[in-house]
């Protein structure tokens, strides 16, 4: 009953939110017709600055590479072509598979813990709180904090026994916990310092997304006799689907290419547990200077990302047609 | 000349600034009870969030082992000014992040509307090449990089790391220009090309005018990757006298002793920059932010 | 060009150009901040550069950097600059400096770095150098047994300029409140942590956390302690011998009884610092200056005498750093010229005790600002002569040595130990499968 009352109202919402929609459905046959001599001279300059940038920033790396991953040299000299042996040597290798695993989770974390996080923060925001601005803006400093930084700050409040948070603990009578010397707890703490410093982001995508949703909908929605959870998962939920499909993507590739959070608070110990993709190709380039297999490390790991950045990509473009 | 034409703020709830009011009111029924309930709420989460960065305050504000001074101080403050080059990195780390900033806007905002209103299979190919490119990890394209820029003499300066900068905002800035610009009107633009407008002038006087919340979202995800970045800086910057903050940080970090209160007084001026940016551009957040204007994707 | 539009062309000086104007307005700042590349490449061949890095405090380089650039050579000979390198990441620094052709001439760096790159065939041998220290008396005046591990076939691969020490220290109040002896040998040390354990301090302060390094230097420390050590005499991994076995042994028991702290394999150095200061820390291996470090110079903190081993075996881990030359100079005469003058200004740096190290020279050990401090004496007398280097059982140094010091073998198989959930052999067996791995090539 409720349910379909709820669904007009998002219909509706939906409605208002995009009023020029995604769709575009009378624009770009009428432009091509009148314009399109000029369009598609004018387009290319536009794009030019950004293809030069992306070859030489992006593409001359990812080439370089793709040369040193197949050769068995160093840094400085590119050596003899290997062919796939390096890629061989790090498949078969169960530290790659221990840190692809822990890179996983991570990522999973990372992104989910984040995403609730900042949902959870910028659904109390949204509601009408004093000095809601203030929290707003304090609530972004973990975001701002220099990684360096809080990584020391992070260090002091779990490293020893000592520390503020393990005597909490203590004095709380729940036992004396080494949260980076014990493997679990220092994958937890790792996951939890990362949601730490991502929520923000988060909270912002989803702040803003909030904002451009119509309130007279809830208004329509409630007094269809919608309850709080309907509302929330039947409007709520669909209106911010887009950006947070968005903020998925970049979060996932913001938690798969990161070094410092992981690096600077454990180095991906103790003994590997907290040792990701990207720390064991830093480790095993710069650390047992064996440059190939590192660069093969590196290079598996992009494919991978490019994989799931296409899937939820044509996710987004599916939501946006609907 | 006559024929600029202005969207109007009201036109469409994803272009302007005006719902604001509208989105602060939803729930304020609730009554004032519940209101303070969330104040305290949000209060205690805040409080328990930032233990971190309170500690890093707190750090910058104790004396150092070789002071006299007890009780907090802003000493090491005054210490890290004159004693090291900061005033210097802080001029360094504004112009670097300035320039990202700019360029990076400057770039992306042209790509992103020909990924916006570009319906070629060429346009969309590329608006994914964007995206899958980017996605090697900076440690491993760094020392490539130092190669090629070392042979066009950019290195250990500054021009050479806003490059890199910009290179590695570009794409996603490109896609949050994007996806601001699909929540424009194509109304607009079609309005002037009758009006005699080129698709060029159309997009810097019609589109652009109308987009400064999508640049401001772009520009703030520029500002903080450029401004918080070590890891390009260490590789690329050599003289102390071209550093940026982040690199000052790590310059304190010894082989045998760090001068951690100096650490944590700079990570603290490092912190204010952009605090300041988001304290002056808190309100765009809430409507035409990062998420809003993805969120018309 | 953009287009032929002539309402466009009116439309360019309109201030609606938001993009424009901020490309337009980043050209000066770009133009501006181009500006430090022009003084740092004007003449590339004029000058022999001479990289340094953060060895101390900031007081430290800027001592060195007054002896570099205060060098005044001959004629013809070229003068030389100097450049702090930061350490994170140095070696990413170093190598695309190389690979670019921006390097130095010559550098100090990490301890096994000149191997490193003679291997990639960057290092200028110095043998020359070598010849005029002797000329000038200098050579005579070098520690024993400083310079032989970097004599390889080819020549000298760099000069050593300081040695980095693994010790012992301890702090004399808690073993006084324990009411105990300072350990000589392993047995006591054993029993010491066990005392100390129940006054809440620890017998074995170590740590392995991000970017710590004095777990993997105890490890090894203990195996050179013990007659062992990680290669044999002709520089063959040896991992398995009997005698790391009985070191790690003896380290897992220490782990077992809580004479190790249980958080160690977390500890980053400043952990390991406060440990120190915090008085948790009664006994354990670290580097020199350790008071200073932890900024407690009352003379609670002080050097212990070698353990003996329970063969009787003393050892300690000694990494000499070095100062290398590099092919890529715009006149090895003059790098040449330049080093040999800066050997013979080290004095000062001990002189202003700048220095976390021992010198290599006798006399700088004879000075009244290095001899006055007792921990350099004991150090000097008990510790250097007994020092082995991580080529231990062997004694020539080797590229083989960044690997196992920095690489990720050693820690795996340090922070394993550390947790203790492992037996000796299976530990040693993972450690020595590890660096097979990376070494092979």
């Amino acid at each position: 009953m409720s349910l379909t009352t709820a669904q007009k109202g998002l219909n509706r919402a939906r409605r208002g939110v995009a009023p020029s929609g995604a769709g575009e459905p009378s624009g770009p046959t009428n432009r091509t017709s009148k314009l399109s001599a000029q369009t598609s001279r004018t387009f290319f300059w536009l794009l030019l600055p950004s293809i030069v940038l992306l070859v030489l920033i992006h593409g001359y790396p990812l080439i370089h590479a793709g040369v040193q991953a197949t050769h068995d040299g160093s840094l400085i000299e590119t050596g003899n072509f290997v062919g796939a042996e390096n890629f061989a040597t790090v498949l078969s290798s169960p530290a790659f598979w221990k840190a692809a695993q822990f890179t996983l989770l991570f990522t999973i974390v990372g992104v989910f813990g984040s995403w609730l996080v900042g949902l959870g923060l910028a659904l109390l925001l949204r509601t009408k709180i004093p000095a809601g601005g203030t929290f707003k803006v304090l609530l972004l400093l973990p975001w701002v904090v220099p990684i360096v930084v809080s990584s020391t700050a992070w260090n002091w409040l779990v490293a020893t026994p000592d520390s503020l948070i393990p005597s909490l603990f203590r004095h709380l009578g729940l036992g004396a916990p080494l949260f980076l010397a014990d493997p679990t707890l220092a994958a937890i703490t790792v996951m939890v310092f990362k949601v730490w410093v991502s929520f923000p982001f988060m909270m912002m995508m989803i702040s803003a997304a909030l904002a451009s949703v119509d309130s007279t909908v809830y208004e329509a929605a409630s007094m269809d006799g919608a309850s709080r959870w309907q509302q929330f998962s039947q409007i709520t939920l669909p209106l911010i689907a887009r950006s947070t499909y968005i903020s998925w993507i970049l979060m996932t590739i913001f938690c798969v290419n990161d070094f410092p959070t992981i690096y600077l608070l454990t180095g991906g110990g103790p003994v590997d547990a907290t040792t990701s993709l990207v720390v064991l190709a830093y480790r095993t380039v710069f650390q047992d200077f064996a440059t190939g297999p590192g660069i093969a490390i590196a290079f598996l790991m992009t494919m991978t990302l490019v994989v799931i950045s296409v899937i939820l990509y044509r996710q987004i473009r599916k939501s946006s047609v609907e | 000349m006559s024929t600029v034409v202005h969207a109007h703020p009201e036109s469409g709830p994803a272009l302007g600034v005006a719902n604001d009011g509208k989105s602060r009111r939803i729930l304020s029924e609730a009554g004032h009870r519940g209101q303070w309930w969330r104040f305290l709420a949000i209060l205690v989460i805040t409080a328990i969030v930032l233990v971190p960065i309170m500690v890093t305050v707190v750090l910058a504000l104790t004396p150092g082992t070789t002071s006299t001074t007890t009780g907090l101080t802003f000493e090491n403050f005054g210490k890290v000014f004159s004693g090291t080059l900061a005033s210097t990195w802080l001029q360094n780390s504004l112009i670097t992040t300035l320039a990202t900033v700019f360029v990076s806007v400057a770039v992306a905002a042209p790509a992103g509307y020909v990924l916006s209103r570009g319906r070629s299979k060429a346009v969309s190919g590329y608006s994914l090449l964007l995206f899958v490119m980017q996605s090697l990890p900076i440690i491993t394209s760094v020392v490539p990089l130092f190669i090629l820029f070392a042979g066009m003499g950019l290195v250990d300066n500054l021009m050479g790391l806003t490059i890199i900068y910009v290179g590695s905002t570009m794409t996603v800035a490109t896609w949050m220009m994007a996806a601001y610009f699909d929540s424009i009107p194509m109304s607009l633009e079609e309005a002037s090309w009758i009006d005699g407008c080129s698709v060029f002038g159309s997009f810097t006087k019609v589109v652009l005018r109308n987009s400064l919340p999508g640049i401001l979202s772009t520009a703030i995800f520029a500002f903080l990757l450029a401004w918080n970045d070590y890891l390009v800086a260490i590789v690329f910057l050599r003289s102390s006298e071209i550093f940026t903050l982040p690199m000052g940080v790590q310059s304190f970090f010894q082989q045998n002793q760090t001068d951690w209160t100096s650490v944590m007084a700079l990570a603290v001026i490092m912190m204010l920059p952009p605090v300041i940016v988001f304290a002056a551009l808190n309100k765009y957040f809430s409507v035409g932010g990062i998420g809003g204007s993805l969120a018309g994707r | 060009m953009f287009n032929k539009s002539s309402a466009a062309s009116t439309a360019f000086s309109r201030r609606g150009f938001l993009g424009l104007t901020a490309a337009a307005a980043s050209v000066p700042l770009l133009a501006a901040c181009g500006g430090g590349s022009a003084s740092q490449g004007a003449d590339p061949n004029g000058v022999i550069k001479f990289w340094d890095m953060p060895w101390a405090t900031p007081a430290y380089n800027d001592a060195a950097k007054k002896i570099a650039e205060g060098y005044a050579p001959e004629s013809g000979k070229l003068k030389a600059s100097y450049q702090t390198i930061q350490w994170n990441n140095f070696y990413q620094t170093f190598s695309s400096a190389i690979a670019s052709k921006t390097g130095p001439s010559v550098s100090t760096g990490g301890g096994f770095q000149s191997f490193q790159f003679e291997q990639q065939g960057q290092i200028a041998y110095a043998d020359k150098v070598v010849d005029g220290l002797k000329a000038n008396g200098m050579f005579d005046d070098f520690l024993p047994g400083v310079l032989e591990p970097f004599k390889s076939e080819k020549g000298y691969v760099a000069v050593p300029w300081q040695l980095d020490m693994r010790v012992f220290w301890y702090r004399q109040s808690l073993f006084e409140q324990a009411g105990l002896e300072v350990p000589t040998d392993w047995s006591s040390l054993l029993e010491a942590g066990k005392a100390l354990k129940k006054i809440g301090a620890f017998g074995f302060a170590t740590g392995s956390g991000a970017g710590n390094n004095i777990g993997n230097h105890s490890m090894i420390m203990m195996m050179v302690n013990n007659g062992g050590g990680v290669f044999t005499k002709d520089g063959e991994l040896d991992v398995m011998n009997d005698r790391n076995v009985e070191a790690v042994e003896f380290l897992l028991e220490l782990v077992s009884n809580g004479i190790v702290d249980p958080a160690s394999v977390s500890y980053t150095t400043e952990n390991l610092n406060a440990m120190w200061r915090d008085k948790k820390a009664a006994f354990g291996p670290y580097v020199l200056g350790v008071p200073e470090r932890v900024g407690d110079t009352s003379g609670d903190i002080m050097v212990a005498s070698p353990l003996a081993g329970p063969h009787g075996d003393k050892g300690g881990l000694v990494f000499p750093n070095n100062i290398m030359m590099y092919t890529n100079t715009p006149s090895q005469e003059s790098s040449e010229a330049f080093l040999i003058h800066y050997m013979g200004q080290l004095k000062e740096l001990w002189k202003q005790k700048l220095m976390n190290a021992l010198p290599v020279f006798k006399s700088i050990t004879e000075i009244p600002e290095f001899a006055s401090d007792p921990n350099n004496v004991k150090i000097v007398k008990e510790w250097q002569p007994i020092a082995k280097t991580f080529a231990s059982q062997g004694n020539v140094l080797s590229d083989k040595l960044a690997v196992l010091d920095g690489g990720q073998a050693l820690n795996q198989f340090t922070q394993t130990i550390l947790t203790g959930k492992t037996d000796a052999k299976s530990a040693l067996q993972t450690f020595q499968s590890g660096l097979e791995s990376v070494l092979k090539k």
